[in-house]
């Protein structure tokens, strides 16, 4: 008979339970639709901030000061220690190795160049002393587990575009150019036939031939050019190479002198700004196991033995800062959402219960108690809540789908325990909106109602 | 209206009929108007101060002798460039600092052993917001030190230094000494110098009133930035006037998709707002039946009935707007405070505007009772709801 009745309700006056189920459906889509994008967006946002580049830089501990200014280090190739390439892979077995999302070694070391147009047999002299920097583009890094990760500059430092041409592969005498070196140095053409000496010049593209000598003038590896590059930063004005070319320049095989990562963090509360040596192991453990930029250096220290690594302030803090106000940003607007929900849902249940007066003093006068009308209409209300939320529920994941691909090209994974959360919030709100009109009506005095007054 | 104030009368008995029912109206329409000109004052807040927040990143223009390469150090600015720029961008101040760059020997004083660095010397306000880092150690008394000079973390463990010990620097037989006030961890190339006075450096390198570059940190939209830049190139024909690549792509990467999103979300949460706090209200005023009922009973025609309800929601509306939206740009202000830590700002284009939305969803809501139109009287009278 009790469910008879719940049926009934349900079927008798299809339209204005529709409109019930419509308000709480509402709401729970933008509850859940907020939930979801703010539930994911953290992570989302945190690699979009991979854009501004590495947020680690590592050194040798034991070095020499570095004269670097405006990119360049004018120390003598001979001057300073240097770390080993072959550790590299050690990176990605540390704690946090899936945070790192990318690495790349560098090494410098200025080299005389001079080219000539074409695939020319002439060997020109030696030229001024230009910067070549040696890294990886796409190489394949040796994992101890026995696996193989492919990482490189451009993706440490996205802002490495090329203007023209292709990256240089690994293993061959390729080169790409800054672009204002291409611009400034030249191909020599050939004397212009009848003019006395005059050079005739063409700016350096792809095809190009680079001679490299030593310092001293001993002829080095012959380098094809098959890129220009666009830093906007001092690297415009330098030769790039895959780092074995620039160790075998240097005469340093096997090593580097810089190492730039980008790994995925936690922006640092007040408890990740700790010093970790003042910590009890307790938070130690916690320390160590939240992806805390210092906690991830640390880590990376442990691994790469000998190493100074150090966090690129600007780029962390100003990453830390934005992500954090994001997220409360979107937080508070989830929280507007789950209130104008709430509202809706609360006012639905209010109405419905108020209008159903004259029933509930049918109810009554034929005997039932004030706690079974309550239970009764309760038991309604909460069905209408699980069949609003699931359908709320559906349709806030692909809002949430939707929002995602517009904005990051990406769609949130339906969530489980959200479903949960949604139905034990849409419950709560159905049945608190409808607690008071529930109560009023479970103490209505039948005989008035029933007269119609 | 020859019936201006029987019309009235009912309006107003419609409305006080029920306090029950009248509070949970207002309180629909008021919290969907608090939430909409909340969201809505927060939402153009944020977009204005996402760009502040991104100079947490440092300089992202950079002002450059035009003939300078890499190979050839020679080339330095005259320093009255620095006084010449302008003060502020999308009225914001912009810090702007002048460096000159000097290779030189460096010691703490008292020792004789002398270490190749790079000495900076600067000049101009702003230093730690075109540089940002994080001071480790600090002692704003000996800021106000002329002779007071920055070292960077790595160089000072080179040079065994903490704040207040003196440093001696040399270049060429030029020589001069400066006392430490600050210790800067930045993670770049930064933590292995040493910032002087630029008139320390200056003396140093032999290069009076001559810089190497000068970093500005400008606010604005990514846009506004560069109207900055072609704007700043223009006036200083001697120098190269450029963005920072790697900030100005990723700023605008980043603040497009932030904003993209926070607009996004603030858009479907005050539809969805709207919606719920429709379906909610509809669902009240579909509890009017009798009423419709017993006023086309003795004689009401359906325009006037409707005329009657739409009064209401009006009324409703702009009340229930008024005192929502008045809570809700206080309450964006707060919000304001806890998330950026400066309060927002009010825009007065707010409240109309979410007033004048709560007055359409009223309106909207009463939309059902036309429905109700074709409700026999004779049918509500026998019960046959």
């Amino acid at each position: 008979m009790f469910l008879r009745l719940v049926a009934d309700s349900f079927t008798r006056r299809p339209k204005r339970k529709m409109l019930t189920l419509a308000a709480l459906a509402l709401g729970v889509a933008v509850a859940t639709a907020a939930l979801s994008v703010s539930l994911d967006v953290g992570d989302r946002l945190a690699q979009e901030f991979r854009s501004l580049g590495a947020n680690l830089l590592v050194t040798p501990e034991a070095d020499s000061l570095p004269l670097e200014i405006g990119g360049v280090d004018y120390r003598p190739a001979n001057a300073g220690a240097y770390l080993p390439e072959a550790d590299l892979g050690k990176l990605k077995t540390i704690f946090w190795r899936f945070n790192i999302k990318a690495f790349a070694p560098i090494l410098e070391v200025q080299v005389k160049a001079n080219s000539f147009g074409g695939d020319s047999l002439v060997v020109p002299p030696p030229g001024p002393a230009y910067t070549v920097i040696g890294t990886w583009v796409k190489h394949e890094v040796k994992i101890p587990d026995g696996t193989t990760y492919v990482t490189g500059i451009e993706k440490t430092n996205p802002w490495w575009q090329l203007k023209e041409g292709r990256w240089f592969a690994e293993g061959k005498n390729e080169c790409v150019i800054g672009k204002n070196l291409a611009a400034a140095m030249g191909t020599r053409l050939g004397e212009l036939p009848g003019s006395g000496g005059v050079v005739a010049k063409d700016k350096l593209k792809p095809g190009s031939t680079l001679f490299t000598y030593t310092l001293n003038g001993h002829l080095g590896p012959k380098l094809h050019v098959v890129g220009i590059l666009d830093t906007g930063g001092p690297e415009d004005n330098s030769i790039v190479v895959p780092l074995d070319i620039a160790q075998s320049l240097a005469d340093k095989p096997g090593q580097y002198r810089r190492l730039y990562v980008s790994a995925l963090t936690k922006p640092e509360d007040a408890f990740g700004r700790k010093d970790p040596k003042t910590m009890t192991p307790a938070e130690f453990d916690r320390w160590y196991c939240s992806p805390y930029i210092s906690a991830i250096a640390l880590q990376i220290n442990q691994e790469l033995k000998g190493t100074d690594v150090r966090v690129i302030r600007r780029v962390a803090e100003g990453e830390g800062t934005i992500l954090t106000r994001v997220r409360t940003l979107l937080w508070l607007v989830t929280f507007a959402a789950l209130l104008a929900a709430a509202l809706a849902v609360g006012a639905s249940a209010a109405a419905s219960v108020i209008e159903r007066r004259t029933e509930i003093g049918l109810m009554k006068a034929l005997g039932a108690g004030s706690g079974l009308v309550g239970v009764l209409l309760a038991a309604e209300q909460l069905l209408v809540a699980f069949v609003g939320g699931g359908i709320g529920y559906a349709v806030g994941i692909l809002l949430a789908r939707l929002l995602g691909q517009k904005i990051f090209g990406f769609t949130p994974e339906p969530n489980l325990f959200l479903l949960f959360i949604v139905l034990v919030l849409a419950s709560l709100i159905t049945l608190l909106g409808s607690a008071y009109p529930l109560r009023r009506a479970s103490q209505y005095d039948p005989a008035p109602i029933l007269r119609g007054e | 209206m020859s019936d201006s104030p029987m019309f009235w009368r009912i309006v107003r008995r419609l409305i006080t009929a029920n306090y029950g029912r009248l509070f949970v109206i207002l309180l629909a329409l008021g919290a969907g108007a608090g939430i909409t000109s909340a969201l809505l004052n927060l939402q153009i807040d944020a977009n204005r101060r996402l760009t502040t927040e991104f100079r947490a990143l440092g300089a992202n223009v950079i002002v450059t002798p035009r003939d300078a390469n890499a190979n050839s150090s020679g080339g330095t600015l005259d320093q009255a460039l620095l006084t010449g720029l302008p003060a502020e961008n999308s009225g914001k101040p912009v810090p702007a600092v002048a460096f000159l760059y000097v290779i030189g020997a460096v010691a703490k004083a008292g020792e004789i052993h002398h270490q190749p660095a790079v000495i900076a010397g600067t000049e101009g306000q702003g230093l730690t917001q075109v540089r940002p880092g994080r001071r480790t150690e600090y002692s704003a008394e000996l800021e106000k030190d002329p002779a007071a000079c920055e070292i960077g973390a790595k160089a000072a463990a080179q040079f065994k230094v903490h704040v207040g010990d003196s440093l001696h620097l040399r270049n060429q037989g030029r020589e001069a000494t400066c006392k430490v006030f600050a210790m800067v961890a930045v993670g770049g190339a930064e933590d292995t110098q040493i910032f002087a006075k630029l008139a320390t450096a200056q003396s140093l390198a032999d290069l009076p009133g001559r810089i190497s570059l000068i970093q500005l940190s400008v606010t604005g939209t990514p846009d506004s930035i560069n109207r900055f830049i072609s704007a700043l190139s223009q006036r200083l024909p001697t120098a190269d006037v450029h963005g920072i690549k790697q900030l100005a792509e990723a700023e605008g990467k980043l603040y497009n998709r932030i904003s993209g999103l926070l607009t996004i979300t603030v858009i479907i949460v005050l539809l969805l707002t709207s919606l719920c706090v429709m379906a909610g209200m509809s669902n009240v005023a579909m509890e009017r039946k009798n009423d419709v009922g017993l006023m086309k009973a003795i004689g009401g025609s359906v325009r006037s009935v409707v005329r009657l309800f739409l009064a209401e929601a009006i009324l409703m509306g702009i009340v229930g707007g008024l005192i929502g939206s008045a809570v809700g740009i206080v309450g964006s202000i707060w919000l304001g405070k806890t998330v950026f830590g400066v309060a927002a700002q009010p825009r007065w284009i707010v409240y109309p505007v979410s007033v004048g939305i709560t007055t359409i969803v009223s309106i909207a809501s009463a939309f059902p009772l036309r429905r109700l139109a074709s409700v026999r009287p004779a049918s509500v009278f026998r019960g046959e709801a």
